[in-house]
């Protein structure tokens, strides 16, 4: 029997989100339209236009050592031009942000090839070569795990995620990169990921509401979803957590759990 | 012979009274609600706390640069100004009451306050949260 790939257990709504964004056969819903000119920007790691910088001549020069490995493996786009690898870091407020880091991981492994990706507590970053990357940023900005209020794109200094919001409802950011604007009823961005002041203001749409937020989050929360009203995923941790405590690096030694 | 710390302790556990905003405040609010204490009788002082607000970048590639952060400014307090460094979450209010009945009063007219400036909620508890004599750790630096 050929195998089926399994995301995650649970049948409560956030175990339900979770399985939905790491399945590659789902498409994400797109809320918003951020120019890619923006989004290159909001990065900062080149200005709109100019050429992208290698680090490495272009693989079909073949100047590339005979590896059976490297035949196998079909390059992304930006490995075949030799590009630099350059990221974007997301930070997610705790309060009800559509995605958390750590489901941004699996979902970023689960969808993409030729990616790193580091989880932290609050933020999640993602180092890929970088034409590929504006794709990916463009996408995952534009995408419903982005919330214009909860989600932050944050290079440095991205404390925030755990602290209360601000009186408009935006998530705390030291360096005030966005800011709501009480006119358009949007949130648009003046600095770029480390702060470095924008030359126009962006705009990356309307916050969603918490109503509308608690029903598409990922996040178990003792106000929300509780983990523990989820009989399967807690059972499931159980697991993890037995098998971990008994057989450490080797849970495969563990009968009968 | 040393020197005096440069903080003013009452010496004795006082009453204090801690306020939990649901959401961070802005400066304008925070100077209505510490103006709306400045009315009331009783207070001995007011320590606020919340989210830090650098006055430079201080990390990263743009390490030094201006943050103009719109809520890091100086408010009216009283007619004396006060240099907002926070986006404050938390205030602990000192009260100088030495019966129960005063105590009520008092917090009756600071929950007034903050219930006609505090938009979204706030939790108000009565107890001791911060020490009220010196320690060791005061006259460091002195």
């Amino acid at each position: 029997m050929a195998y089926k790939r399994q995301f995650y257990p649970g049948t409560t709504s956030p175990a339900v989100a979770r399985r939905r964004l790491m399945d590659p056969k789902v498409k994400l819903q797109k809320l918003r339209e951020v120019p890619i000119e923006d989004v290159v920007k909001l990065m900062g790691h080149r200005n709109p236009g100019e050429d992208y910088k290698s680090i490495h001549p272009p693989i079909e020069e073949g100047s590339e050592p005979d590896c059976p490995i490297r035949k196998l493996v079909t390059p992304i786009d930006g490995a075949k031009h030799g590009d630099r690898i350059r990221y974007i870091q997301f930070t997610d407020s705790v309060y009800f942000a559509p995605v958390s880091p750590y489901q941004r991981a699996w979902m970023y492994l689960s969808r993409y090839r030729g990616i790193d990706t580091g989880t932290l507590s609050g933020r999640q970053i993602i180092e890929v070569r970088e034409r590929d990357l504006e794709k990916m940023a463009k996408e995952f900005i534009e995408n419903e795990t982005f919330d214009a209020a909860l989600t932050g794109i944050r290079g440095a200094t991205v404390h925030g995620h755990a602290c209360r919001l601000d009186e408009n409802g935006l998530m705390f950011d030291a360096w005030q990169r966005y800011l709501w604007d009480p006119k358009r009823k949007e949130v648009k961005y003046v600095k770029d990921q480390v702060a470095l002041p924008l030359d126009k203001e962006i705009f990356v749409g309307a916050p969603a509401s918490m109503e509308d937020l608690k029903k598409r989050t990922t996040i178990f929360r003792a106000d929300g979803v509780d983990m523990r009203d989820d009989k399967e995923v807690t059972k499931y941790q159980h697991r993890i957590h037995k098998l971990r405590t008994l057989g450490g690096y080797q849970p495969f030694k563990v009968k009968g759990v | 012979m040393s020197s005096n710390p440069p903080a003013e302790y009452a010496g004795v556990p006082l009453p204090e009274v801690r306020i939990t905003t649901t959401r961070l405040l802005f400066a304008e609010t925070t100077e209505k609600v510490l103006n709306g204490f400045e009315e009331i009788e009783h207070i001995r002082q007011v320590t606020m706390s919340g989210e830090s607000l650098p006055r430079k970048i201080n990390s990263g590639p743009n390490k030094g640069l201006d943050n103009n952060h719109t809520q890091r400014r100086t408010i009216k307090v009283g007619g004396k100004d006060v240099e907002l460094t926070t986006l404050v979450g938390n205030f602990f209010i000192e009260l100088d009451v030495e019966d129960d009945m005063v105590l009520d009063e008092t917090v009756g007219k600071i929950k007034a306050v903050c219930d006609a400036h505090i938009e979204h909620g706030f939790n108000l508890e009565i107890g001791r949260y911060s020490k009220y004599r010196p320690t060791l750790t005061d006259y460091r630096g002195v």
